[in-house]
């Protein structure tokens, strides 16, 4: 699955290290070159790999650290720990609070997935009993309305949307109000996709936060993203305050490397992940026990600062 | 003393080893502009090779080699061998008595049904009148997208465009068939097959689409990929050929990927680094790039200006 490939490689790197009889640095930097290509090939940003080299090899003094074996697995930690910190920014998820509205705001680039998986995340928490539902923000995409409604209604999710009113503001807006008043506990707006390079659109972006007030604007990223990755994130969280991610489309080959970017300079979780265009292809996300399974170890605990 | 000097800082035959900082820079250059890892390295492989050996009389301006021989290498890739000249193609077709066929296929989200749009846009500029073949009979939402960009076409040229839809769930392969019939009753000069997105793994779905192209034999076949996709391209369009070439009639030749749409080119600043993937695998031209979300946002490949952004 996620990042398996990468995993193997990681762990190919670090076993090779644990046969030579003597580690000196040479042996060391080979190590780290070949984990950083592997992280390279899985898409995660180049700054953000040089950065784990450098951490690594800094938090690592030769002369300081006495015997083989010592050594060996003090390596291995430093190793570790750095790959956590790329999967996991260290804060608490959003959690949504029972008996009360909670406002979930999608964004993120064009195509990445966000009306598919807005309509997972509704399902999810309407089978866990919630009071959920869906609204349509995007009046921007022809068919966007349509593909909304046809999701809500086959997942029997009250949503709200329009067919003339060109203002997305305007319309999640109201959805939120109407919806409020109903007592809905779950209630996800969904926006139309867009890029930093048209300041309009992150402009519109801004006034929909504005108006919606949400209490967890969620990052959605596709699986297959490269190193564009970075300045979008940069850019979104700088406009709204981004606080989860979301990788999609994790059915594919790709490894979400470059999605895992978004999480570095978001300082957002990963909450879910997309493995597929149905409707329960929807995972929860947890980094610890997702570098647990990367790095195929199952007594990690101790290797590691978790 | 100054043939001893001539020694140290004279001419000098390149060897790998002088090579190699430099080229290790050009890598990681071309990688931070999304250059997928495979093809980045064989291009510093082919520098590497083309270098070695040579004779320099002025040792720094080595790198300037390294980068004169990388944009050669850049361009030749980027440059088409061969032209898609879709509208001669579609008078050609036409005096033939019979439809121009088009069948966009790709990974999910990429913008395939927008830019069949904007292509639609393009030809009846160009005065063809298109049909476009609703046949994502899959995804939500994906028929009354065309729907509205068939109503949007009609009203910037009078009559220039019909949508063929036969709701969800229908097979692909049949619908195209159906439109292209239609298409050829009704005098229509192109068909647009729009096609529900698909992951390369996707045994089931890849099987339909290798289908729907033996059972239609297009024209042209196009994929279209985002330039925001990094590693991914690699494996994408080796797969999709794959299907193409494993699912053919037994006998004949597979029809592969002719072109490439490369879509969403205004997200990505300068990391060009898509394009030169995407023509690295298949060697077919970047027929269109997409570069926005109206109907003119379609552009030529200016393979200089991405050179350019790529050796930055
Ligand atoms: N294979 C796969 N496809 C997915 C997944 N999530 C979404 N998709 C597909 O990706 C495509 C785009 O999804 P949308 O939900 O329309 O994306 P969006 O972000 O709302 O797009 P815009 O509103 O145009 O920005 C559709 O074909 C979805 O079915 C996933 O996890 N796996
Ligand atoms: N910025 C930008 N957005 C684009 C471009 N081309 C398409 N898009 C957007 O990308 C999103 C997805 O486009 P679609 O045409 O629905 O993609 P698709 O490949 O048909 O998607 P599926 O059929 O669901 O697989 C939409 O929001 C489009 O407006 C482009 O060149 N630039
Ligand atoms: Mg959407
Ligand atoms: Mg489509």
């Amino acid at each position: 699955m996620v990042l398996a490939d990468l995993g193997r490689k990681i762990r190919n790197a670090i076993g090779k290290l644990g046969q030579s009889t003597v580690i000196n640095e040479g042996e060391l930097d080979l190590m780290l070159k070949e984990v950083c290509t592997a992280l390279i090939e899985s898409d995660v940003h180049i700054r953000l790999v040089k950065q784990l080299k450098d951490n690594v090899k800094k938090a690592i003094n030769f002369e300081e650290i006495v015997g083989g074996a010592n050594k060996r697995r003090y390596i291995q930690k430093t190793v570790f720990n750095e790959l956590l910190k790329l999967v996991d920014p260290g804060v608490t998820p959003f959690t949504p609070t029972k008996g009360r509205r909670n406002v979930f705001m999608f964004v993120g680039l064009q195509g990445s997935g966000k009306t598919t998986t807005c309509t997972k995340m509704a399902y999810y928490y309407q089978r866990k009993g919630w009071k959920t539902c869906l609204i349509c923000a995007d009046t921007f995409r022809a068919g966007a309305f349509d593909q909304l409604k046809q999701n809500a209604t086959k997942a029997r999710i009250p949503f709200y949307g329009s067919y003339s009113e060109i203002d997305p503001v305007k319309i999640a807006a109201e959805g939120v109000e109407k919806f409020t008043q109903e007592g809905f506990e779950i209630i996800i707006v969904d926006t139309s996709g867009r890029h930093k390079q048209e300041a309009s659109l992150f402009e519109e972006m801004l006034q929909v936060s504005n108006a919606v007030t949400p209490d967890n604007v969620v990052f959605v990223m596709d699986a297959s993203i490269g190193q564009a990755c970075e300045a979008q994130a940069r850019a979104f969280s700088q406009t709204v305050d981004v606080a989860s991610v979301i990788i999609t489309k994790l059915d594919s080959h790709a490894k979400g490397g470059g999605a895992l970017s978004a999480v570095a300079v978001t300082k957002s979780p990963v909450i879910f992940i997309g493995t597929g265009e149905h409707i329960d292809d929807f995972e929860i996300f947890k980094p610890k026990s997702f570098v647990q399974k990367l790095l195929g170890m199952g007594d990690i605990a101790g290797l590691v600062d978790m | 003393w100054f043939s001893m000097i001539k020694g140290l800082v004279g001419e000098k035959k390149l060897s790998a080893e002088d090579l190699n900082p430099l080229i290790e820079k050009m890598r990681e250059n071309l990688i931070l502009k999304n250059v997928a890892s495979e093809p980045a390295e064989k291009i510093c492989q082919s520098v590497v090779s083309k270098l070695e050996g040579k004779v320099v009389n002025n040792f720094s301006r080595v790198a300037q080699e390294v980068k004169t021989a990388v944009r050669e290498s850049l361009v030749q890739l980027l440059t088409p061998k061969h032209r898609v000249d879709i509208l001669r193609d579609v008078i050609e077709a036409k005096r033939d008595g019979r439809p121009y066929v088009i069948v966009f296929c790709g990974v999910n989200g990429v913008g395939k049904s927008t830019n069949l749009a904007k292509i639609t846009f393009w030809l009846t500029e160009n005065k063809h009148r298109v049909l476009i073949a609703a046949g994502d009979t899959f995804r939500a939402g994906a028929v009354e997208q065309l729907r509205t960009h068939a109503r949007y076409l009609n009203d910037l040229h009078k009559n220039s465009v019909l949508l063929h839809e036969q709701g969800y769930g229908k097979d692909p392969a049949g619908l195209a068939a159906a439109a292209i019939k239609k298409a050829a009753e009704q005098d229509f000069d192109v068909v647009l097959v729009d096609t529900a997105g698909r992951m390369q793994d996707n045994e089931p779905l890849m099987r339909e689409l290798a289908k729907l192209i033996r059972v239609n034999e297009p024209d042209l076949v196009l994929f279209v990929g985002e330039a925001l996709v990094g590693n991914e391209a690699v494996d994408q369009l080796v797969k999709f050929n794959e299907a193409l070439a494993n699912h053919a009639s037994p006998g004949q030749k597979p029809r592969l990927i002719d072109g490439i749409v490369l879509t969403k080119f205004d997200t990505i600043d300068d990391k060009v680094g898509a394009a030169v993937s995407m023509t690295y695998i298949t060697g077919q031209p970047i027929v269109f790039v997409g570069c926005g979300q109206t109907y003119s946002d379609l552009r030529n490949l200016n393979v200089g200006a991405v050179v350019h952004s790529l050796l930055n």
